[in-house]
């Protein structure tokens, strides 16, 4: 029997960010690069159905609401910020949410241009990750995208993660989930400096572990680099596959340089200029 | 602002463009340049290209190439497999030099990032 494959989202508002419309929006894109189905986990599952509909997914997952969040401030390009709840716990749930034999977690701001996820799917690899990233802008340190902490392990991204269902990654999935209820304790072991739980450290902390506590080959990296630009960055327009950014310039605080790409998936870490793009686009369907 | 140095603000805000634009085009050119084959991911390089002629010249069929990730994959039929890395580099490469000259004939900022006001 065939191995069922898709595309796994979660989207738990806040009331700042709509990340169900972010979900809605990117399941279009997956299908259309990726073509294969997309399931989504939801705390507002009335919202989406009043809202969106559910034609654009292929299963919709009830969460329980929740306000447990980390308070962090969400940034509009470099001049602008908002103070918001951070809702980004349970990430590895996805291992029992998802009804895929083969998956592919992707955060919601991770714009899907081009079909190079799609060769995952074949891939001999179980367990595959980012740690290689590129900053559009080149003109930033990207020290923190290379180790979790100045002496300590790799840093890999959560942002895009394919597992296929094995006894090796179940181990994996509830070590991460073991990390973030001892967050604490790993936070100081590992000497990660902020106290707000990130996905990307307890992944990485948990690759380090199932590594054997060295450097190893229990993850693969993912096809190409991921690209991605700040929240200090601005997306100014969409169109297809073509994105034009502006990008904070360094030192210069409120100046910016444009950047466009063509054909390559960014992650979009401004999610209020994503928010107004994804309106336009929704709204010229 | 001194007529001079304003000349040289802009020119310089042209050359940040047009520096990213270029290095974008080879990042996608990098992209394009890999190769998916049985399970397998190879980045298409000369020097893998010139291997595999080699080894089809010597009448080899049973190829091991090692992967981008270390592992060995067993390439069956290294003919097949030349043919289809040579076609593909060829397209991401002619790809590749038509935006790299497009790009370059682009003499203002608007025109690197195809902005145009509404």
């Amino acid at each position: 029997m065939s191995k069922t494959k898709g595309v796994f989202l979660f989207a738990k508002n806040n009331g700042q960010l709509d990340y169900v419309k972010q979900a809605v929006f990117l399941a279009k894109r997956i299908k259309k690069y990726l073509n294969v189905p997309v399931s989504l986990a939801t705390d507002s599952p009335i919202y989406l159905q009043e809202t969106y509909g559910t034609d654009d997914f292929d299963k919709v997952i009830n969460l329980d609401y929740t306000n447990n969040s980390n308070l962090r401030y969400f940034y509009d390009g470099a001049m602008s910020k908002k103070q918001g709840g951070f809702k980004n716990a349970n990430r590895a749930d996805v291992y029992d949410l998802s009804p895929y034999d083969e998956t592919l977690l992707l955060d919601t701001d991770y714009i899907i241009s081009n079909d190079l996820l799609s060769s995952v799917f074949e891939s001999n690899a179980d367990f595959m990750i980012y740690k290689k990233s590129s900053d559009i802008s080149q003109a930033r340190n990207e020290d923190e995208f290379e180790k979790i902490d100045d002496v300590s392990i790799d840093f890999y991204w959560a942002t895009v993660v394919f597992f296929r269902k094995s006894e090796t990654n179940k181990t994996f999935f509830d070590l991460v989930k073991h990390i973030e209820q001892e967050w604490h304790h790993y936070r100081r072991t590992y000497q990660v400096k902020s106290h707000l739980f990130r996905n990307d450290f307890a992944f990485s902390i948990a690759i380090h572990i199932m590594n054997g506590f060295q450097p190893g080959s229990f993850a693969e990296e993912l096809p190409g680099t991921m690209f991605y630009t700040a929240d200090r960055d601005i997306l100014w327009e969409m169109n297809d596959d073509k994105m034009m950014f502006l990008v904070g310039k360094e030192n210069y605080l409120g100046e910016y340089t444009a950047v466009q790409t063509k054909g390559l998936t960014v992650h979009v870490m401004n999610k209020f200029s994503l928010t107004r793009i994804i309106d336009k686009e929704l709204a010229n369907e | 602002m001194d007529e001079r140095l304003e000349k040289a603000l802009d020119f310089s805000n042209y050359m940040i463009t047009l520096n990213n634009q270029k290095r974008l085009l080879r990042e996608k050119f990098e992209e394009q340049l890999l190769y998916f084959f049985s399970g397998s991911q190879f980045t298409i390089t000369k020097e893998l290209i010139n291997f595999c002629k080699a080894m089809h010249d010597a009448n080899q069929d049973d190829v091991v190439l090692i992967d981008d990730h270390g592992n060995p994959a067993l390439v069956q039929d290294i003919e097949a497999f030349y043919g289809n890395i040579l076609a593909q580099y060829f397209e991401a490469a002619n790809s590749y030099h038509t935006n790299y000259i497009t790009l370059k004939k682009n003499r203002s900022v608007e025109k690197l990032v195809e902005y145009e006001q509404n």
